[in-house]
């Protein structure tokens, strides 16, 4: 994160001048992390609670329950909280776990060429040709449902294309004299690839991560709205909003809250990966 | 050129290659097919004579081989929900999905593609804003959640529309507006940038001071240039037409594919969900090939060059 010092001449410990939207994303960002984080304790109510007595209740009409509660009497609130965690536990996962695969094997291909990375690119190619739903959704039907699996899946989302940018700037990096000197000094591969060419490169790869992060928000949630994502009793943003579907007619504010929450998500993380790139990396598409 | 296109044919025919051996890969990882039909308390016997009728007591490789050939004859399995063919499951329901995703597409086209066009030449109004804040908001309105409200506001409150099914032609509108608008913004954002990028290009700076009218730079410079990063766009959406519709589909209870596919999956019902699969990388494939020459017409430099910015 050097570079953002080099880059902009403004003294150190000064916040970055960003345009308002990207300062109310940011906001949006820090505040669904805490929720996220302080989860158990800022819940009103066990999340699969049942309340018989207040059942559909509307929002804002007691104190007891400010967002209202559903067909079995359970706080939307309460429910709210725990799916905002578990949706972005699973986005959280899922790209770090594509960074560090599509980064690999980028690097992989970058080191070795020829046959390696001839595969390597085969396989982005035949990921990047497939719509990534149909691929989800043909594993799921195979393997069956499970949290540590559907995370793992979701963590092949967008690998394709952390390896070609991994790739591209690797090869470049050891062109340049740093790498080849670090190398003649006799460092190992691994010494050069993690300690000298990933600082440089991370930049970019952050910006990507920011940009498919919000890709793979929309994935569970779409997964977990067919009721192919997230099994209940757990819940998820879209586990909600596919539940709430059902009460659209007469409880519209079950599905109506996560839905929010997932489009102010997606919004804010994809207007500041859009600014970030812009600042960082606007070769980047 | 005879080279390109023998090079795109055969990266076509290694993707598919892969598709199969990922389904082959998969169904035979997901258990064994015997105890998944049978049921595990079938007996020994039956397994045996079940494995041996369908060839699961060859080799890993013969096996291979056999599932290859019974794809190449058009043999996908029979569904075990219902006992009939796949393949005929599959094709009865792309009418109905079809029926939504072209109107779809042309809305996406009519709307995308003018909106970019037009932000990109006057860029920073009013317009070229709001064309943007659409845009961003295209991408980060599930499909699942625009297609609610829009079933809250036109269907539960306004009463106008129905909110699901297939009986009548207003049963397709909301569907439809729905997989457009999406759309619509992703490919208008798309075009704007391809027009923008192709605006600042030294040729176009050439064309008008060399005296042409603006309107026949744009004509004849800019739009044939930027035309060509579109295309590749539009060919993805046109192999999304039978894949694209899977979650809207459920929403509004459409008896298309995407729907057949998600009961499936629900069902674990492997034969169609493979078949769906194979369908869906075989339409992707195809249309990334077309859009490959395509390219090669429109671009010469890609013909005569190695290979395509990847």
């Amino acid at each position: 994160m050097t570079d953002i010092a080099t880059a902009t001449p403004a003294p150190a410990l000064r916040l970055p001048r960003m345009p308002w939207y990207v300062a109310l994303g940011m906001g949006w960002i820090i505040f669904v992390l805490t929720v996220a984080l302080l989860a158990d304790v800022i819940t009103p109510y066990v999340f699969t609670a049942m309340d018989l007595k207040y059942r559909l209740v509307p929002p804002f009409q007691t104190w007891a329950h400010p967002l209202g509660t559903d067909e079995l009497g359970r706080d939307v609130l309460s429910r709210l909280i725990v799916s905002i965690r578990v949706s972005l536990l699973i986005a959280f996962g899922a790209t770090v776990i594509s960074a560090v695969l599509g980064t690999t094997l980028g690097f992989l291909a970058a080191h070795f060429r020829g046959i390696v990375e001839q595969a390597v690119l085969m396989l982005a190619d035949f990921q990047a040709a497939l719509p990534f739903l149909i691929l989800a959704l043909s594993v799921l039907a195979f393997f069956g449902n499970s949290l540590p699996l559907l995370i793992g899946l979701m963590g092949l989302y967008g690998w394709e294309r952390y390896a070609r940018i991994a790739r591209g700037l690797a090869i470049s990096a050891s062109a340049q004299g740093y790498a080849t000197a670090i190398t003649q000094l006799g460092a190992t591969p691994q010494r050069v690839y993690l300690r000298h060419i990933l600082p440089n490169i991370a930049s970019t790869l952050i910006v990507s991560m920011t940009l498919i992060f919000p890709e793979v928000i929309l994935l569970e949630s779409g997964l977990s709205f067919l009721g192919l994502g997230v099994q209940p009793p757990m819940t998820s943003l879209g586990n909600m909003v596919g539940y709430g579907r059902e009460y659209i007619t007469r409880a519209a504010w079950i599905m109506l809250c996560p839905a929010t929450v997932i489009v102010l998500t997606t919004l804010a993380v994809s207007l500041v990966g859009d600014w970030l790139r812009d600042r960082l990396d606007p070769t980047l598409g | 050129m005879i080279r390109f296109i023998l090079t795109r044919l055969l990266r076509a025919f290694v993707t598919i290659v892969l598709v199969v051996t990922f389904a082959f890969v998969v169904l035979r990882l997901s258990g064994d097919p015997a105890t998944i039909i049978l049921g595990p308390e079938a007996p020994p016997e039956a397994i045996a004579a079940f494995r041996a009728s369908w060839g699961l007591d060859q080799p890993v490789m013969v096996q291979y081989v056999q599932y290859f050939a019974a794809i190449l004859q058009g043999d996908l399995g029979m569904s075990m929900r219902d006992g009939r063919p796949a393949f005929d499951l599959v094709m009865e329901r792309i009418p109905a999905t079809l029926a939504l995703t072209i109107p779809a597409l042309f809305l996406k086209l009519a709307l995308g593609v003018p909106a970019g066009v037009y932000a990109a030449l006057h860029q920073g109004t009013a317009f070229d804003r709001t064309v943007m804040v659409a845009a961003v908001m295209g991408f980060a309105v599930p499909s699942f959640v625009l297609a609610l409200g829009l079933v809250l506001v036109f269907a539960v409150n306004l009463g106008w529309l129905p909110s699901g099914g297939r009986d009548t032609v207003w049963h397709a509108i909301l569907p439809i507006i729905t997989l457009g608008l999406g759309g619509a913004a992703a490919l208008a954002r798309f075009t704007r940038s391809a027009m923008l990028e192709v605006l600042g290009q030294p040729y176009i700076r050439t064309a008008s001071s060399k005296g042409l009218a603006w309107a026949v730079v744009v004509r004849s410079h800019a739009l044939p240039n930027a035309a060509i990063p579109t295309v590749t766009l539009i060919g993805f959406l046109v192999g999304s037409l039978i894949a694209g519709a899977i979650v809207v589909e459920s929403v509004f209870s459409w008896p298309g594919v995407g729907r057949l596919m998600v009961v499936a999956v629900a069902n674990r019902d492997l034969a169609v969900v493979q078949c769906i699969l194979l369908l869906v990388a075989t339409t992707m494939v195809t249309s990334n090939l077309i859009v490959d020459f395509l390219y090669g017409a429109l671009d010469p430099r890609l013909r005569h060059g190695a290979r395509a910015a990847a």
